[in-house]
């Protein structure tokens, strides 16, 4: 059997913060309650949550770049508190952001000073940062400033930097946050031919069609813990299936509601308003079930208009947060 | 969806947020690392350092208690110009620079504002450093000069933290104004006269130092304390009053001037 | 995959050659840390002058060794505070190598070009004041120059442990600026100092080295008892506890700021 590359058990992380004059007002946050995770060699692993669902948290544990306040993680068959410095070798992180770059001088120099911390040999040093700076597109701006550098720009100094040293595992947060389309496009190519090289990638996103895209197998972070984790057509049975039924109307009682609940095959009832009209979504796991039978089952309602649709993974992703209890 | 009417922003309303919500966020007022370091710690050590320095020279030109006087106001320049360089400096490095020139907001209003705090702390120090003075280094001061030595205070406060206007509207179009903060800060205690008389210096730095609020202060601060008439405070007050309006009236006006280079050079998102 | 070795020497050395591109690239921020000891140094020589060559002498060798040790705790201690700021320095802890290294390669820079103040002290103090300067081994006076620097750096390497376990650690350079100048005797011998003061100074590798260096300079010097070798013993041993002290230090802070998570904090 192949060793796990990430193997997390019952890891929790509480931050404390204190405020006042003298400091003496404490708030204790639980950013992680109890996460247990796996991940594979060679894969692609998608971790979506909501703003503060503790995904960063995770990623900086994972990437020695936190401590966990109790539970265990292993990286590489590495563990992430005993074996940081030997695992930080081996792993690379992208942050990602307008942050974290020496912005007075070049991209070209970022890399050579990471390059020394990273220890990659001398001799490779400067064909090694000239292929990087070349493979995510910074050929021609390598030696500009990075404070002359786009959003975009920097994320790709970012990436460049996270692969220098050619790690076998690599933290992407939020990779794509804040591209042009055709840049984040670029970037999801990147991530794609890495994973043709055997690079085991963990990807933080909020981008549901970007992780639909890349992703092998997705973990949906909720409140510091983790609700599913599974490929997405594996999600796509947990949350009912992946026929969606979208209903829209006026007026529904909650009679009717129930009237839809019952029917055969339909595994959850959402409803949201839109000002006046109200919206019902089904997740329909029965492939019996015919658009007909359903606008039969709201008599009076001439407005009515039905529609179906695929589940997507932004469905699956509000079903699992949204019946996480807080 | 009602059309929003939107009034010109009330010129005091504006003044109040910039004199206590911009220093909060830029200069970290409620930190106790700040308050400790320069309103009390700074003065005590400056103080203490050019005491000894004045004990082994013996010049009798610049006795001991004549430099802890001197070295009780200078540090006054950390608390004002230097505050105020360093709002300046803080929006930029935090982004909010932008925001505040994009905002339909009067200047006056938005820059005199940060001004306030700073007079706050430079008061704050001042007083702390004449208790020093007075309790740790034992210097004299006359009976009843408490009054003297509070309109001083005010007055070199204020006159100097309008001297920090000046030199931090500067940071909107170079990469930042601290230097240029320390340079006057660093100048200022070799030219004002907190250790040794300024006639020591050649003649053109004399004129330098006089144009400096506070060579004025320092001599209105000695001058209290040895119990000198209201004929010979009343000139140094003039000076420092003088000099608050010339500061004041250049840095409202040169801020119009720093800002439009600003735009034009986009210096504005450079730290 | 490569295997990667990472260096202490080769991070030293990228830290110093990142440390000089960013002062060249800006070497304006070379006015802070050393304009206070150049101007300290003038305001001592005008008190200084009217007694004597050998005090106008203090006053360019105290220049000289506050301008270092502000330029020290800029690298030490401001520097680390941008990497906070830049947010450079969860990349840069991320990496396999210590950050100890990075911060002693910024501390060896900045305390290299800190020698400008005591420079820029020296050759004003040289045209203004009339008479000789009494340098009596020029040789020794380098040498034992270089040698403040390095016992300045290990204290400096201890204290930027401060700036990464916190963001509040400004105060030290508001302190340790001046409250150095004052317990190492910069401009005067600590014996002007209250009495417990001294076992304070003692603890400091730079108030032996400085003591060194005027025995080396001025002619018929007579400071601490122990005399030149006993400066130079004492200074070697106060700061090996200093280098073997930082170690240990960083590790524990390496600990707390993983622990607390504070390290995007600026």
């Amino acid at each position: 059997m192949v060793d796990a590359a990430i193997s997390v058990r019952q890891l929790t992380r509480v931050y404390s913060s204190r405020k006042g004059f003298l400091f003496n007002e404490v708030t204790r946050t639980e950013a992680l309650r109890g996460v247990d995770l796996e991940i594979a060699p060679g894969e692609l692993f998608g971790l979506l949550g909501p703003n503060g669902a503790g995904k960063t948290t995770l990623a900086k544990i994972l990437s020695t770049l936190l401590l966990p306040s109790s539970g265990s993680a292993r990286v590489l068959g590495l563990d992430v508190v005993r074996d940081a410095p030997r695992l930080r070798s081996r792993i690379g992180l992208v942050l990602g952001g307008e942050r974290g770059l020496y912005y007075r001088v070049s991209g070209r120099e970022n890399l050579r000073y990471f390059a020394d911390l990273y220890g990659i040999p001398r001799a490779e040093r400067e064909s090694r940062i000239t292929e990087m700076l070349e493979r995510v597109g910074l050929g021609a701006a390598g030696d500009q400033r990075v404070e002359e550098y786009s959003r975009g720009m920097k994320q790709k100094l970012h990436l460049a930097r996270g692969l220098l040293h050619q790690p076998e595992l690599l933290f992407l947060d939020e990779p794509t946050i804040g591209l042009d389309p055709k840049s984040a496009r670029e970037t999801r190519k990147f991530v794609r031919a890495l994973l043709s090289e055997g690079v085991t990638i963990f990807l933080t996103t909020h981008y549901m069609f970007e992780a639909e895209e890349l992703c092998q197998r997705i973990a949906v972070l909720s409140k510091g813990k983790i609700v599913a984790t599974d490929s997405v057509a594996g999600l796509r049975q947990l949350v009912g299936g992946d026929r969606t039924f979208e209903i829209d109307g006026y007026g529904f009682e909650d009679a009717e509601l129930a009237r839809l609940k019952a029917l055969a095959g339909v595994s959850r009832v959402v409803t949201e308003e839109f000002g006046p009209r109200l919206r019902i979504t089904l997740r329909v796991q029965s492939p019996e079930l015919e658009l007909d039978r359903v606008a039969r089952a709201l008599p009076g309602h001439p407005e009515l208009e039905v529609r179906e649709r695929r589940t997507a993974l932004e469905d699956i992703y509000l079903d699992l947060v949204e019946e996480e209890p807080a | 969806m009602s059309p929003t009417i939107v009034r010109a922003p009330n010129l005091l309303r504006v003044l109040w947020t910039n004199a206590v919500f911009a220093p909060r966020t830029t200069l970290g007022f409620m930190r106790i690392d700040y308050v400790l370091g320069t309103v009390l710690i700074v003065p005590f050590t400056q103080m203490l350092f050019f005491a000894v320095v004045a004990q082994l020279a013996g010049n009798p030109s610049a006795p001991v208690a004549f430099v802890v006087l001197g070295n009780a106001v200078a540090p006054v320049t950390y608390s004002s110009i230097f505050s105020v360089c360093q709002t300046t400096d803080s929006e930029k490095h935090q982004g909010t620079m932008e925001h505040l020139l994009v905002s339909p907001t009067n200047r006056a209003a938005l820059y005199l504002g940060r001004g306030f705090l700073p007079i706050l702390t430079s008061m704050a120090t001042l007083v702390v450093g004449l208790l020093y003075a007075a309790f740790l280094f034992h210097v004299p001061f006359a009976a009843g000069s408490a009054g003297s030595l509070a309109i001083t205070i005010g007055l070199l406060s204020v006159s100097m933290v309008g001297f920090g206007l000046l030199l931090g509207g500067v940071a909107l179009f170079l990469r930042t104004s601290i230097i240029l903060g320390n340079i006057f800060l660093f100048i200022g205690l070799l030219l004002s006269g907190a250790n040794f008389p300024v006639s020591f210096l050649p003649l053109p730095l004399q004129w330098v130092g006089y144009l400096l609020p506070l060579t004025w202060g320092i001599s209105a601060i000695r001058a209290t304390a040895s119990g000198a008439g209201l004929m010979t405070l009343l000139p140094l007050w003039g000076a420092l009053l003088l000099s608050t309006a010339v500061t004041l009236g250049l840095a409202l006006g040169l801020w119009g001037v720093f800002e439009r280079q600003a735009l034009r050079t986009g210096s504005i998102v450079r730290f | 995959m490569r295997k990667v070795e990472p260096s202490r020497l080769r991070a030293f050395l990228a830290s110093v050659r990142l440390s000089l591109l960013l002062f060249l690239a800006d070497p304006q921020w070379v006015i802070p840390a050393t304009i206070a000891p150049v101007i300290f140094g003038f305001a001592a020589f005008e008190l200084y002058q009217g007694s004597g060559a050998t005090l106008v002498l203090y006053a360019i060798l105290g220049a000289g060794m506050m301008s270092m040790w502000g330029q020290t705790l800029y690298g030490a201690g401001w520097a680390t505070g941008q990497d906070r700021e830049l947010g450079t320095l969860e990349p840069t802890l991320s990496t396999p190598t210590s950050y100890l290294w990075v911060v002693f390669g910024r501390i060896v820079v900045n305390a290299v070009t800190g020698l400008v103040g005591g420079l820029v002290v020296f050759a004003v103090v040289s045209f203004a004041y009339p008479h000789p300067l009494p340098l009596h081994a020029p040789v020794e006076f380098v040498l034992l120059f270089a040698f403040v620097l390095v016992t300045l750096a290990s204290v400096g390497l201890v204290l930027s442990a401060v700036y990464v376990y916190t963001r509040y650690a400004g105060f030290i350079n508001n302190f340790g600026e001046f409250g150095f100048y004052i317990i190492t005797g910069s401009m005067f011998p600590v014996v002007l100092l209250p009495f417990w003061t001294s076992p304070i100074a003692l603890l400091l590798p730079p108030t032996w080295a400085l003591d060194a260096l005027r025995y080396a300079s001025l002619p018929g010097y007579a400071g601490f008892g122990w005399g030149f070798t006993g400066d130079i013993l004492g200074a070697v041993g106060t700061m090996l506890v200093y280098l073997a002290a930082a170690g240990s230090v960083y590790h524990r802070v390496e600990q707390h700021v993983l622990t607390v998570g504070n390290l995007q904090e600026y």
